[in-house]
């Protein structure tokens, strides 16, 4: 914070910072009356996974002044009791706040059911909290809740890049799950965003590479692109053939950070 | 009485009114939009959780650039404490992103309504949580308080929350109620007087002919509302316009799930464009008399919505000020083919 906030807001931050738990949750829902909405433009994260990219600097504090209640989270009954009073009366600043904050959170494996709250959430900035720059989700979800994060993402049109772990908690289900969804599109007459493709790398099969091959005989340059990463990074011994069918040469320099852009889906 | 249709022109309306009236009725007859271009509008009652995204639409496209809604009673009496709960948290998140879709921003005010202060045992513990809400960013005032009935619950969870609003330095959005309104009106500001308020904290709502004068006498805001059959028409608001000035004055639309219209104040505004009131006049009792009012709670800024709705830093997506997430892309309402 130092460097990028006002020394008034210093100061208040440190006197908030000693309080108990409930002073500290006051404090957290106070915050936007004395900590600014400037964009906090260097701040190095305590977590892999953590980023603060964008974050405004009321956002930082009450994430802050959530890592403080996490220490002081002895009597557990206590905490969980303030936390759920804050989660059940949250503003949508303060929502997007405890989310941000949930890799902190003291007993992390107990707010499994908050965090898929998140992701259930309609409101666009709350499920970017829980789902991108959070190392949470990849922690603490299991394959179904990791899957319904990841599909949603896609769904929304949402930079699945952004997701901590997208390619460690990667399983054939929600691969499959991807090929089922995206024919459905196909069927409507929309897309997918051609990123999305790089899940299917290391499961790529008999069924699969179908998708591959649809993708290269369509028109589109990205859903060219993805599908030849897709046949470049493969173990799948089919890739072979499709690659000489559409006559694609391996190379090095292509990257999915070329696909990381929003694309209009619709 | 037998008629014959084709003979219409030969039976005149006995209702054609002065030669001014037919001049705004054939003007009108053309839409609102034309007349209240590039003015912008800020309705501080509007009970949005009740209303439709074409709703949203629509006010967007008229101009309303921000709103209030306050917390009231949802049709029926809530059974219990969640219920009020989750419907305060609501305001201040899913009805707020919803507005925010549309570029407006979303304000709200919090309180105990009147009607269902008389469930005493539940009131208590409203009163319980209400400071929680009241210091949450972006409530603007506690509301919409006073009297339905006057019976003596009412009164006394109305004076608690004027003690509440006191202590916060919170405006106070005071409802007046529908029968006995003069006297229930007199008796809310007597109260709120009695209890050491400015009078300029405190907006009296649903006026008319009969209550303006005391309301503007003592110092309160007076805010009127455009509620076809039950409340303020807009010719009659136009006549009161021209009769006290803009002063303190603000219009509003209180459009919730009764027969209502949510564009009350742009239309109230064209109207008086029509009817010869000067834009700065229009502007003041539209716009400009609501902001200040309520702004005294700290809460609002007028940068955030005044050039539009600036979408936050942190809501960018890979650097494109696009909010995403929930967002149904902008139809065409005429349009036969839905994609």
């Amino acid at each position: 914070m130092k460097g990028q906030a006002q020394d008034s807001e210093l100061i208040w931050t440190e006197q908030k910072s000693s309080l108990d738990l409930k002073g500290l949750s006051l404090a957290f829902v106070m915050c936007p009356r004395f900590i600014s909405k400037k964009i906090v433009a260097h701040a190095s994260s305590v977590l892999p996974g953590w980023t603060f990219q964008n974050w405004t600097l009321d956002r930082l504090v009450r994430v802050f002044f959530l890592s403080l209640m996490a220490e002081k989270s002895s009597d557990e009954q206590a905490y969980t009791h303030q936390m759920n009073l804050l989660f059940d009366t949250a503003e949508m600043n303060e929502a997007v706040a405890l989310y941000s904050a949930m890799p902190v959170f003291s007993h992390g494996d107990k707010w499994l059911l908050r965090a898929t709250d998140a992701v259930r959430s309609n409101i666009g900035i709350v499920f970017d909290a829980i789902a991108f720059g959070n190392p949470y989700p990849a922690t603490y979800f299991p394959e179904l809740a990791w899957n319904q994060l990841v599909l949603k993402c896609i769904f929304n049109d949402k930079p699945i890049h952004q997701i901590f772990g997208l390619m460690e908690r990667n399983n054939p289900s929600l691969v499959q799950t991807l090929s089922d969804f995206a024919h459905e599109r196909w069927a409507a007459g929309r897309r997918v965003p051609s990123q999305v493709w790089r899940l299917y790398s290391p499961y790529l099969n008999e069924n699969l590479v179908q998708d591959i091959d649809y993708l290269l005989s369509h028109e589109d340059p990205n859903d060219v692109l993805a599908g030849t990463l897709v046949l470049q990074e493969s173990n799948f011994s089919g890739a072979k053939a499709l690659q000489e069918k559409y006559g694609i040469q391996a190379n090095k320099d292509l990257s999915w950070a070329t696909l990381e852009n929003p694309e209009p889906i619709y | 009485m037998c008629t014959n249709p084709h003979q219409q022109d030969l039976n005149p309306s006995h209702f054609e009114g002065s030669e001014e009236e037919k001049i705004t009725a054939s003007e009108v007859e053309h839409g609102f939009l034309p007349h209240i271009q590039g003015m912008k509008f800020f309705d501080p009652h509007m009970h949005m959780s009740s209303r439709t995204t074409d709703d949203y639409q629509a006010l967007a496209d008229a101009g309303v650039v921000a709103l209030i809604e306050p917390s009231f009673w949802l049709g029926q009496p809530r059974t219990g404490l969640a219920s009020f709960q989750d419907y305060f948290a609501s305001l201040v998140g899913w009805e707020r992103f919803r507005s925010s879709q549309f570029g407006i921003k979303h304000y709200c005010t919090i309180g105990l309504n009147s009607r269902e202060a008389n469930n005493e045992a539940l009131a208590e513990q409203v009163m319980e949580i209400l400071p929680l809400f009241l210091q949450k960013e972006g409530v603007v005032g506690v509301g919409e308080i006073g009297f339905d009935d006057q019976t003596a619950a009412e009164e006394k969870y109305y004076r608690a929350q004027l003690e509440l609003a006191k202590e916060m330095g919170l405006p106070v959005q005071v409802h007046t109620p529908h029968r006995d309104k003069k006297k229930g009106t007199e008796r809310s500001m007597a109260i709120a007087l009695e209890h050491g308020l400015a009078p300029n904290m405190v907006i009296i709502d649903h006026n008319n002919e009969e209550t303006c004068k005391s309301v503007l006498d003592q110092g309160f805001y007076a805010a009127f509302t455009i509620y076809p059959f039950t409340k303020m028409g807009n010719e009659r608001m136009v006549e009161i316009v021209k009769q006290y000035g803009p002063t303190r004055i603000m219009v509003n639309s209180a459009a919730d799930w009764g027969i209502s219209d949510p564009l009350a104040l742009p239309k109230t505004a064209a109207l008086m464009k029509i009817k010869g009131i000067d834009d700065e006049t229009i502007r003041q009792v539209t716009y400009q008399n609501a902001l200040h009012a309520f702004a005294q709670s700290g809460q609002i800024q007028e940068s955030d919505f005044i050039h539009g709705l600036e979408i936050d830093q942190s809501l960018k997506f890979n650097g494109n000020t696009v909010l995403r997430g929930g967002q149904a892309p902008r139809v065409n309402k005429n349009s036969l083919i839905i994609r």
